[in-house]
């Protein structure tokens, strides 16, 4: 993942989430985007495509027959 | 001489204490200190005596219902009250009147508390302090230029200073245990699922903890046993059998398998040497009583911090991405920092922190395969000055508590002392899933074994 971003990308990302910001409050995003990216990074990790999440799907009791 | 809820609740059954005089004494304190702690955003003065009055008079016919029975609490405001303002501190919501209470609300009125007002909180349970809102963030009764943490700031001020003997709380990544540690209480987050989040304003949904905060542990377990239990209007609501939450308590911790995660505090991110000097006393403390103390060894802290912070972003801007959208100025600008961060997280970036709680959570519980209990430290450092916190405080710091909201294992803080300024110092301990029980049995030993528990903040004279 890239640890910066551009003024491009961040656009698109606001644009997508239909935020509208001030070019001071972009330019405090993306200044602060590394420290996003690097969490981002960190949750990663080799675990194969058997790995699960853990909010995984199951039946209550007052869902069966 | 403020009394602890098992206290007062002594006296109240044994008619020494009315209600109404306790009531009273605390609204008292609300007159006086209050203007200066902004630990209240609503105080309910005339409901509590009406409440306080017919407490007392169902006591002196019939005894008390239970030990909340005439006790004063306060509940953070995000918590709904039925034809009371709840505003979660935000312009949005400025208005608000509830049409239902609460499920946590519902269930301490049922247990017959009197309810002193709604407290302080940071806006919709994120982000703060902020000054730029409709109310004042709460101060640190220890020092009223510090900081109380966040985001239950106003009950943990509140509790401290005597406004009201306990209250509500809630914990997204440790608003309960921050403010519980700078104020110098004792707050709980139970174990997941354990205490029904039904009508109160969500920060990020599986993350998402309601819990006691009070003078003591032992206070804590008191409200816990009137919080705890399955509610259908929560879908992470637990279906688990509610013990006696005080009934291990007294019978010492001789034996007790105490784990250490020393690296988070000495390595991955080094804490005050006021906050050093309480964990190493605590851990000398529990050794003295006979706990045996081991050492863990889990994934940095920073692991734990990111996975719970690209959940608890993305959680909180799926939650408001309407009000973001269409009142985005509405929201105060250490919010609507929070929720520009979500236009950056991908539908990815969530899955793969996702996956990464599934890990780690697997890794605490092998860790405490051969333990009780796991202490930790709570903050990084005594209280910082109110106007001295990070602008982007999500990214200031790795935070010692949100380990164990991405676990969703139980985890009460309690005072370990005073550093710097004399402000608290306090330690976490961490049970297993549903063991609040012997959890909250273990840190009442820490309390009783140490003398934290007899001083006050100066100013409540």
């Amino acid at each position: 993942m890239p640890s910066e971003i551009s003024d491009e990308s961040l656009d698109f990302l606001l644009a997508r989430a239909g935020l509208v910001l001030s070019e001071a409050q972009k330019a405090e995003l993306k200044a602060v985007y590394p420290r996003y990216a690097e969490m981002a990074a960190r949750v990663r990790k080799r675990r194969g495509i058997m790995a699960e999440p853990a909010h995984a799907f199951g039946f209550a009791e007052e869902d069966l027959p | 001489m403020i009394p602890t809820i098992a206290e007062a609740a002594r006296q109240i059954a044994a008619k020494a204490l009315s209600p109404v005089e306790l009531t009273r004494a605390c609204l008292d304190r609300v007159h006086r200190l209050d203007g200066e702690l902004h630990a209240i955003v609503l105080l309910t003065e005339e409901r509590a005596l009406a409440e306080a009055r017919a407490a007392e008079a169902a006591i002196m016919k019939s005894g008390p219902s239970g030990p909340l029975h005439g006790i004063p609490i306060g509940l953070k405001d995000i918590v709904d009250t039925k034809g009371l303002r709840t505003t979660s501190q935000s312009k949005i919501l400025a208005d608000n009147v509830p049409a239902a209470d609460a499920a946590c609300a519902e269930r301490l009125a049922a247990a017959g508390t009197v309810l002193i007002g709604k407290t302080t909180t940071h806006e919709f349970a994120d982000g703060g302090p902020s000054f730029d809102l409709p109310w004042p963030p709460a101060r640190n009764p220890w020092n009223t230029a510090h900081f109380t943490a966040g985001s239950s700031s106003g009950t943990g001020a509140g509790i401290a200073a005597g406004l009201f003997l306990g209250g509500i709380g809630t914990d997204t990544g440790g608003s309960i245990r921050g403010p519980a540690a700078l104020c110098g209480i004792a707050g709980l987050k139970p174990t997941y699922g354990l205490v029904s989040r039904a009508g109160v304003a969500p920060a990020a949904y599986s993350l998402d903890h309601i819990g006691p905060m009070a003078w003591t542990a032992e206070d804590c377990a008191l409200m816990l046993q009137a919080l705890a239990g399955h509610d259908p209007r929560d879908p992470a609501s637990a279906r688990r059998p509610v013990p006696d939450y005080r009934a291990r308590m007294g019978r010492g911790v001789k034996g007790l398998r105490i784990g250490v995660i020393h690296h988070f505090h000495e390595v991955d991110y080094r804490v005050s040497d006021g906050v050093r000097r309480g964990i190493d006393d605590a851990i000398a403390t529990y050794r003295g009583l006979g706990a045996e103390i081991r050492e863990v060894n889990l994934s940095p802290l920073q692991d734990w911090w990111a996975c719970g912070s690209l959940i608890s972003i993305t959680e909180r801007a799926a939650a408001y991405e309407e009000w973001a959208r269409e009142r985005l100025g509405d929201f105060g600008e250490r919010v609507r920092r929070r929720l520009h961060l979500g236009a950056l997280v991908s539908g990815v970036d969530y899955v793969q922190a996702v996956r990464r709680r599934r890990e780690l959570r697997a890794e605490l519980q092998a860790a405490m395969r051969d333990l009780d209990v796991v202490l930790t430290a709570s903050q990084n450092a005594e209280a910082p000055k109110i106007d001295a916190v990070p602008e982007w405080d999500s990214f200031a710091a790795p935070s010692f508590t949100i380990p164990f909201n991405v676990a969703g294992y139980p985890a009460v803080t309690v005072c370990a002392g005073f550093g710097a300024g004399g402000l608290p110092v306090a330690i976490q301990l961490v049970g297993k899933p549903f063991q609040e029980a012997g959890l909250l049995a273990a840190a009442d030993a820490f309390e009783k074994a140490t003398p934290y528990r007899d001083r006050r903040p100066a100013l409540v004279g």
